[in-house]
């Protein structure tokens, strides 16, 4: 007999599998209107019979990869095999890489001339923070609020609390009444909120800035969306560390919390998918500015390099959002960064938990 | 005057990046957009805006430096002069108008009709004439 929580951790898995295959289903769609799996096309290529069985071969390698992927998180969490669930969980992010180069090496061959114009805006750029101070530090204040709460009611702390639960729901991690035990948690956020912030700061000031659609609406700028949804990432880590935070009080992380966390990233996903589409349909309206990258330098489609573009930040040609210019030194120096930062924050606050 | 702002560049074209970096902006500032004291975007705002390398920009900027129209020192960015009219020599004066003359027939020459060349030199002439 499977325990009760065994259930719901396996359920959780299982939905993170659905909601990272919905968004690999939808994420070709997501490209600028001449952009098909990172190749420069006609804008109306999408709609042609070509694109269409490009696109349903590329979906069926997909459901093939998210289904092993299902499969063996399933038998993980039955067998309580952390290997074995390491596994599907690595198979869930190389397989539908894989299947994303297979699709863009078939889309090479349809192929157009990307435009070889490039134009630059010479107004001063806003060097104000995303989304403002105040939407910035808010945050950073729910974490605060958090703090308060614990340091108000330390005395109803335990002297060992749990802070990390099994494969079989059972806790297998505490953690003591101290200053970093109990507060290592809302540290560990803080500090994932403010590389989030930093990196909202530099993308939306050192990306790439396309003239035809700065004047255009709020909407058409990939870089204003970009910024909203990191606001939105931070805003979730927030109340996820929080929620963690507050567990030496709680004792658990109880399910109605988790059920909130997810209707909120559920939310948030509706919502990111309606921007997006108002942004391509003004992309259009724009006349299919290109994003300013040549074909030849997006390799497997996935990884831009291109060491003639003093571009950090380039956005990225399949789905949302912005990668980096692998030719460019700062961009593995800020790869090292987001890889050690929580890495670092991650080993002291393990450090502190007894087994 | 934001929109007008923009510099164009064309990656394709056999003239040099750095040189259409230098003669869409010295257009820019014959044309009076920028007043003295203003700033141009950094060499790395511009690189990461038109997708070339930045020692492109810097040697565009260098050049403009050397012109008169920028004045960049450390610190300070790249910020607009306001440059005396030097004054040219006969040679250089007698060089240009021949230039001009002969872009003109190349123009003809390549199908630019005669009146729009004319209602556009019309125009060039009434910008320079302002002060």
């Amino acid at each position: 007999m499977i325990p009760h929580s065994q259930i719901i951790f396996g359920g959780f898995l299982l939905s993170v599998v659905a909601l990272v295959g919905a968004a690999l289903w939808s994420l070709p769609a997501w490209s600028r209107p001449g952009i098909f799996f990172s190749v420069t096309v006609v804008p109306g290529f999408r709609g042609t019979t070509v694109a269409r069985q490009l696109l349903r071969s590329y979906r069926i390698e997909l459901l093939a990869h998210l289904t092993i992927s299902f499969a063996l998180i399933a038998a993980a969490t039955g067998r309580r095999a952390v290997e074995l669930l390491v596994f599907g969980m690595l198979w869930l992010v190389v397989g539908p890489l894989v299947a994303i180069s297979r699709a863009h090496a078939k889309a090479v061959p349809h192929a157009v001339a990307h435009s070889t114009i490039r134009e630059a805006s010479l107004a001063p750029r806003s060097t104000h923070l995303p989304g403002g101070w105040l939407l910035q530090s808010a945050p950073f204040a729910i974490l605060l609020v958090a703090a308060a709460y614990l340091a108000a009611h330390w005395n109803q702390i335990p002297e060992r609390f749990p802070v990390h639960w099994g494969i079989n729901g059972q806790p297998n991690g505490w953690s003591t009444r101290t200053a970093i035990g109990v507060y290592g948690p809302l540290c560990f956020g803080a500090g994932m909120v403010a590389m989030i912030s930093a990196l909202s700061y530099g993308t939306s000031h050192a990306a790439r800035l396309i003239p035809a659609e700065a004047g255009a609406e709020r909407t058409a700028s990939p870089g204003d969306r970009i910024a909203l949804v990191l606001i939105g990432v931070e805003f979730f880590l927030a109340a996820m560390f929080s929620l963690a935070g507050l567990l030496p009080l709680t004792g658990s992380p109880g399910a109605m919390s988790i059920l909130v966390l997810a209707g909120g990233v559920i939310v948030f996903a509706v919502l990111l998918v309606r921007w997006q589409s108002q942004g391509l349909a003004a992309h259009a309206a724009a006349g299919h500015p290109g994003d300013g990258t040549p074909d030849a330098c997006w390799k497997l489609g996935l990884f831009y390099y291109n060491p003639d573009d003093a571009a950090v930040f380039v956005e990225k040609r399949i789905g949302f959002g912005y990668t980096v210019n692998f030719a460019r030194p700062a961009a593995w120096i800020l790869l090292l960064i987001t890889l050690l930062l929580p890495l670092g924050l991650a080993v002291l606050t393990i450090t502190n938990q007894r087994h | 005057m934001a929109n007008t702002r923009t510099l164009r560049i064309d990656l394709a074209s056999p003239r040099p990046v750095y040189e259409q970096i230098v003669s869409g902006l010295r257009t820019v500032f014959v044309s009076g957009e920028f007043a003295p004291g203003e700033q141009l975007p950094t060499v790395r705002q511009l690189a990461t805006d038109l997708g070339v390398h930045h020692n492109t920009v810097a040697e565009s900027y260098r050049v403009l430096a050397e012109e008169g129209w920028l004045d960049l020192r450390r610190g300070r960015g790249a910020v607009v002069l306001d440059r005396r009219e030097p004054k040219p020599i006969t040679a250089t004066k007698h060089g240009f108008a021949r230039r001009l003359e002969e872009l003109v027939a190349k123009a003809i020459t390549d199908g630019v009709p005669r009146t729009a060349l004319a209602s556009h030199m019309a125009g060039l002439a009434k910008k320079l004439a302002k002060p």
